[in-house]
């Protein structure tokens, strides 16, 4: 996948004009938001139920590095092969060698962030295996060759006429329909060829019970239970924040993540592996490769801010409920992570001068931070990745800002941070800017300032400022009083 | 490599000062908790239905037996493949089948996984099972697969029926977890939580039914 969040000011501009982006944002997040609301209130008291996620997250920050060591003693008892791979390279090695040892042409997957973020599809393909995404969002996404619009729906803003194109050309569709629910069935039936045939399935991990070395997944379509069920070979590959410590943790977050994702009670399946399938058994596979991906997490584990960001359990409740994510669609973060969730990863994982626009286009109105099932605290993440960028940090890689910005701030902090010069300034600028009163307000104001005002006023500067005034009413007071004593 | 790999990786974390970790804030318990066995079975059939997944209630094997010949009529079922668990094998479906004219395959009769999988792809109209716990909650099917059951019985048909005695409804997922992992040292190799029919809504953000998994899930609860 083409990494893009340079052009994020660029691409948002083009997608805000862009009418099958603006139709759907201004539908779907908003209708799973409002589900969510009313999901949540299943739980007799959702507040105590987002706090407990939100521990149980906090617990797996922790504590990762033991989760991780039990949830591999505990898989490997079960008779999984656990791999850990320190970078993208490393993980989409260990996958090809696994498919080029047992002759695999080809691989159906499930939908998995991590895999996006390693760029697993493009290295298969790179080496003759044809990588075939099952989810239909993502089967859809991949032969368009975009990048995933939203968390949940990867392709949810494609016209149906270009679906409709799509599969007549891709997926061996014979009759041109613009109907959802035909072009749906199209897609099964030519998936489901592959399905039956498929001797290497790839899986991502939603939770990984480091109690009894378990991994779970959830999903709608019944795609992941395949990869799972009908070859004789699984690779399951994780982001290693997916640990979590108990079952009874894993099934809080199976409600959470369930109703904060899509706004159901739960996902239509659930699907738990706890090793390969057992002597005897027909189907499932023979051997399970689980793959443990750093990637730069451990790294960030060092930084005892940017380490929450690894609460993040891939809900996308922050990005239906984002005010800047439900204007530009999720192409303009450029990367396989959008929405708010993505401005607080991406940053992490490319470094901050690669993605600087990213954690500077928010409000910081907290609405992320409010839903968020892990405890992420978003506007928290964007201040200390906006200060550590100015400051150069060497380890988030941090870079200057244009030196116009730079020179322009630094006299500003001077301005506001020595009483002196602030008191001389206001006095300088109070004619210019109250020139533009009228009635007591200050409606507009030209050049560079207009646009703040679109949607605000601002009453002129007083006359005299409270600091004039009190300089004043001290001199009185020490005359009268001189006076009195006389 | 890969051991180098495990050390640098837990190295890192494990380089870094551990914190304490606060314990869990309470939490009240889920009302269905509190639901007695008949109001447990209603939610259930009220959560699944909502999913359109169809429900029978019927008062044992014979009446469930019954009601399957009605199932098989309406949707002119004429080759099926069942799982050999407990409760399916309590009911005798292989004579049933014999009974109605309807072939009923069971994974024995298939000696590899490939021969199976053509059967379980193409050439049966739905997969007979039956379930390990029904969670009230949700309306949620909990299955534990082994050699009486296998993945794709419950998965590739475009039909599941499933047979599940009342006595195994529980009220929340916590219930049937505890006891399937609660003794570590004999966990299945796979277990499946099933709510409704497969579904999605990519295209348009257009829900629909019957995705990659089956179209229809049908629950005949036993008793």
């Amino acid at each position: 996948m083409e990494i893009r969040t340079t052009l994020f000011n660029e691409i948002a501009e083009k997608e805000i004009q862009n009418p099958y982006a603006r139709a759907f944002l201004k539908v779907l997040p908003v209708a799973i938001a409002v589900r969510r609301k009313a999901v949540m209130d299943s739980f007799p008291d959702p507040n105590a139920a987002q706090a407990c996620g939100q521990a149980i997250r906090a617990e797996v920050v922790a504590r990762l590095p033991e989760l991780l060591e039990e949830f591999e003693k505990n898989a490997l008892a079960r008779g999984a092969k656990v791999l850990w791979a320190r970078d993208a390279g490393e993980a989409n090695e260990m996958v090809l060698s696994i498919a080029k040892e047992r002759n695999v042409t080809y691989v159906t997957k499930g939908k998995s962030m991590v895999t996006e973020e390693i760029g697993l599809n493009d290295a298969l393909a790179e080496s003759g295996i044809e990588p075939f995404e099952t989810d239909l969002g993502e089967f859809i996404a991949q032969q368009l060759k975009r990048p995933p619009f939203h968390i949940v729906g990867p392709a949810i803003n494609v016209p149906v006429e270009e679906v409709c194109d799509l599969f007549m050309e891709k997926a061996g569709m014979e009759k041109t329909t613009t109907d959802p629910v035909k072009l749906g069935y199209a897609a099964r039936l030519f998936l489901r060829d592959k399905f039956h045939h498929v001797s290497l399935g790839v899986t991502g991990v939603n939770m990984a019970v480091a109690e009894t070395g378990t991994i779970i997944n959830l999903e709608n379509e019944g795609n992941i239970r395949f990869n799972k069920s009908s070859p004789g070979t699984q690779v399951s590959i994780m982001s290693l924040e997916k640990v979590v410590p108990t079952m009874e943790d894993a099934m809080h977050l199976t409600r959470l993540l369930s109703r904060n994702c899509t706004g159901q009670k739960i996902s239509a399946y659930v699907s738990m592996d706890s090793g390969p399938k057992k002597p005897g058994e027909i189907d499932g596979p023979e051997e399970l490769f689980i793959i443990i991906v750093d990637n730069g997490r451990s790294e960030i584990y060092g930084d005892s801010v940017a380490r929450e960001a690894l609460r993040c359990i891939r809900c996308g409740g922050c990005l239906n409920i984002c005010p800047v994510y439900a204007k530009i669609g999720g192409y303009p973060y450029g990367w396989a992570y959008s929405g708010p969730m993505g401005q607080v990863l991406t940053p992490l994982l490319l470094g901050l001068d690669r993605t600087q626009d990213l954690y500077r286009a928010c409000t910081l109105c907290g609405a992320c931070r409010d839903v968020c099932p892990a405890g992420v605290d978003h506007p928290l993440m964007f201040l200390y990745y906006r200060s550590k960028d100015v400051e150069e940090d060497r380890g988030l890689r941090g870079k200057k800002r244009p030196w116009k910005e730079s020179r322009f701030f630094g006299l500003w902090s001077r301005a506001v941070t020595h009483s002196v010069l602030w008191n001389l300034g206001v006095r300088l600028v109070r004619p210019l800017v109250n020139r533009y009163s009228h009635n007591g307000v200050i409606t507009t104001m030209g050049g560079f300032f207009k646009g703040w005002f679109r949607t605000r006023n601002l009453p002129p500067i007083a006359n005299k400022t409270f600091h004039e005034r009190w300089s004043g009413l001290r001199r009185k007071a020490t005359g009268r009083q001189s006076g009195e004593n006389r | 490599m890969e051991q180098r790999a495990r050390e640098e990786i837990l190295g890192r974390l494990r380089g870094i000062p551990k914190r304490a970790v606060d314990h869990r804030p309470d939490m009240p318990p889920l009302r269905e908790r509190s639901l007695d066995h008949e109001e447990m079975i209603a939610t259930f059939i009220e959560e699944l239905t909502l999913e359109e997944g169809v429900v029978y209630r019927v008062r044992d094997g014979r009446e469930a037996v019954a009601r399957l010949t009605e199932i098989a009529a309406e949707e002119g079922l004429q080759r099926v493949m069942i799982s050999t668990d407990e409760i399916v094998a309590s009911l005798d479906l292989p004579a049933w089948g014999r009974e109605q004219g309807i072939a009923v395959l069971t994974p024995w009769d298939f000696g590899d996984r490939d021969s199976f999988r053509d059967a379980v792809f193409d050439e049966v109209e739905a997969g007979i099972t039956g379930a390990d716990y029904a969670v009230a909650e949700s309306g949620t099917l909990v299955i534990a697969h082994d050699t009486n059951q296998p993945r794709l019985i419950s998965l590739a048909p475009i039909m599941h029926i499933a047979l599940v005695p009342a006595t195994r409804m529980v009220p929340t997922y916590e219930q049937a977890v505890e006891e399937i992992y609660g003794d570590t040292k004999d966990i299945p190799s796979h277990v499946t939580f099933t709510t409704g029919p497969s579904m999605t809504a990519d295209i348009k953000g257009k829900p629909f039914k019957g995705m990659h998994g089956p179209r229809r899930l049908m629950v005949i609860l036993i008793g």
